[in-house]
């Protein structure tokens, strides 16, 4: 068992999300960076999971913290992993590693502070957080109220149940991911995307502004959107009369439409591009200007509010390229065992 | 416009858009529907959800399976299959509503917008009695389920009952649950507390999501609505609200629907009396096909 002291900013249970909510506008939720929860789930021998949106199975669940506050007690020794966010964490006062499993003994406790760098960690649990499958998933989507634990936020005070740990777990302790592969969050971060079914709604010169321009996280951003603070983009004249009939005037509406994937970008009136994140709506009624590219949420998803980033454009056969590359690397072969 | 061939629209490494128009319109649905039905039938290797909508069918697929080419190509084939669709399930639903109803208001006044309800009636040349009539005057169609757990878009089934308003131009970040809203001529219920950019103008006491699935009719599923469904709107009173909200939250109300086949063919021809156009095609706009 795992027992909440303090909850943090915003921590909740996710593995690596729902499939089959499409039609019944339910989104995959789960974990927002998906790398990091795998690699962590990988490092302390849990089932990892598959790629977010097009998983075969969830994985094991664990917590992703997002910006600061968490702390947790161990109620016996727990083999754990910490990835994602620098959130200098503390085992008892002293510095825990990260992208490394190590155990945490009975009555030790964990703590998270401030993000340094990236805004979202994970902590992976050997065993995994045992909550009830919800729909084939146990993440957390809070505005739903449904999966995780309770369907909410964790709070002071909780009690996470863990699953049975296996034979083997005490001997993973110590391994760690390859160096080299570990993400670097600050500074501009590029975020590739595909073209979008709407952008040539868009001028020609606001779609280029669109791939050059220096964007900022919205400080309002959640697993729901990501906003970006940036230039005004405007919209091609001529819309059809059926169009402002049906949709309205405002060139950005379009008739409502799957915006399916997480990772589409709408931008409503030209202004704040948004991104839609794993607890995003099914469907959108705005122009969709691109798509990120599934790899990529994991980019987006340790933006810290105010940071700059980069759309750069990219190719479907590349995005499938990126996302072959990360799957190769969430394996044995990118761990360092002691 | 209702395309000649359906467009296939690439939504980055793991989605597709199989998109039949750009607008809104009952009998392009059915194609989607008709469609939605082939591919549960037959599913292509690598498909792993569809999202059936108004004008489109959304694809998620595993690129690790398969090829965007490949599964393409199996689509095609199965749309080249595609019957003139005859008829289609559609249940027939009762949904209660307290129009002009005080959240509504209250959502409105906490963004600095008026009462969407008087917007609505002078975008639609309407009193906001005359909006309560048209909305209750017809069946709805369900075009297909999404945006939020258990939301849903519909359109008024007789063209001339089709009444809107246009999204907000900033998406509010919150509403509360099962308010009735408009988004163009699209009609839906938040079925939970969100964000959105709808025009308020009615609640319903029905829950149309229940993640608990504690009321019978929720017991397959947490979402009530369906692709195909229709619904037909009753305005009541608060007193009648406060009692049927009662019901909901006991797990004991009745929801009225009844299961039946729809004629497609038969609503096809109804609306060719009316002299109602298949297909908008604007000679004067290249704006939507690229």
């Amino acid at each position: 068992m795992l027992e909440i002291i303090s909850g943090g900013l915003h921590t909740t249970v996710q593995d690596m999300g729902r499939q089959g909510g499409q039609s019944l506008g339910i989104p995959p939720s789960g974990a927002q960076d998906g790398f990091a929860l795998r690699i962590a789930n990988l490092l302390v021998g849990n089932a990892g999971g598959g790629p977010l949106v097009i998983r075969n199975d969830a994985g094991a669940a664990g917590l992703e913290i997002t910006m600061a506050g968490l702390k947790v007690r161990a109620q016996s020794d727990l083999l754990v992993a910490i990835t994602g966010a620098d959130m200098r964490a503390t085992c008892d006062g002293k510095p825990a590693p990260r992208w490394q499993a190590f155990v945490l003994r009975g009555g030790q406790n964990l703590a998270f502070g401030m993000a340094a760098s990236g805004a979202r960690a994970y902590l992976a649990v050997h065993g995994g957080v045992d909550v009830p499958l919800y729909l084939g998933s146990r993440a957390t989507h809070v505005r739903g109220n449904f999966g995780g634990f309770k369907g909410r936020v964790l709070a002071d005070g909780d009690i996470l149940p863990i699953g049975p740990a296996t034979a083997k777990g005490a001997a993973l302790a110590g391994r760690r991911l390859r160096p080299e592969l570990t993400p670097a969050y600050s500074g501009k971060q590029r975020i590739r995307v595909v073209r979008g079914p709407e952008a040539h709604l868009f001028k020609p010169e606001s779609e280029t502004k669109f791939y050059a321009a220096p964007w900022r996280l919205n400080p309002k951003s959640d697993r729901t959107g990501m906003r970006f603070i940036g230039p005004e983009l405007s919209f091609r004249p001529g819309r059809p009369r059926y169009l402002i009939e049906q949709a309205g005037k405002d060139p950005s509406n379009i008739v409502i439409d799957p915006g399916a994937p997480v990772g589409t970008i709408q931008v409503p009136s030209g202004v704040e591009p948004i991104v839609l994140g794993v607890d995003a709506p099914t469907i959108g009624g705005y122009a969709r200007i691109g798509i990120v590219i599934s790899t990529d949420m994991s980019i987006i998803g340790q933006l810290q509010p105010l940071q700059y980033a980069c759309f750069v454009r990219t190719s479907h056969d590349d995005a499938v390229a990126a996302l072959k590359r990360q799957e190769k690397l969430i394996s044995e072969l990118s761990v360092i065992a002691l | 416009m209702i395309y000649d061939k359906p467009l296939f629209r690439t939504l980055a490494d793991t989605a597709l858009n199989i998109e039949f128009g750009d607008e809104v319109s009952i009998p392009l649905n059915f194609k989607i529907l008709a469609l939605d039905s082939a591919i549960a039938a037959h599913p292509p290797k690598g498909l792993l959800e569809t999202n059936p909508q108004v004008r489109s069918l959304g694809i998620v697929y595993n690129p690790l399976v398969t090829t965007r080419g490949n599964l393409i190509a199996a689509l095609g084939e199965l749309i080249g299959a595609l019957d003139n669709t005859a008829t289609v399930a559609s249940r027939r639903m009762i949904i209660p509503a307290l129009y002009d109803d005080p959240w509504s208001r209250e959502c409105a006044a906490a963004f600095g917008v008026r009462n969407n309800m008087e917007y609505i009636a002078e975008f639609n040349d309407m009193t906001p009695r005359q909006v309560i009539e048209t909305h209750t005057a017809c069946d709805y169609w369900v075009t297909g389920v999404g945006f939020v757990p258990g939301a849903f878009m519909s359109y008024a089934m007789d063209p001339g009952k089709r009444i809107g308003a246009p999204l907000y131009r900033t998406p509010r970040t919150w509403t509360p649950a099962r308010l009735l809203n408009f988004g163009g001529t699209t009609s839906t219920i938040y079925p939970l507390r969100v964000p959105g950019g709808g025009q308020l103008f009615g609640r319903t006491p029905l829950n149309i999501f229940e993640p608990g699935q504690n009321n019978a009719v929720f017991h397959d599923s947490p979402v009530l609505a369906k692709a195909g469904d229709r619904h037909r709107y009753v305005a009541i009173s608060r007193d009648q609200y406060n009692d049927i909200r009662a019901q909901v939250e006991a797990g004991t109300y009745d929801y009225q629907i009844t299961e039946g086949l729809f004629d497609c063919a038969d609503y096809i021809a109804w609306l060719e009396s009316l002299g109602e156009p298949a297909d908008h095609r604007d000679p004067d706009s290249s704006w939507s096909l690229e």
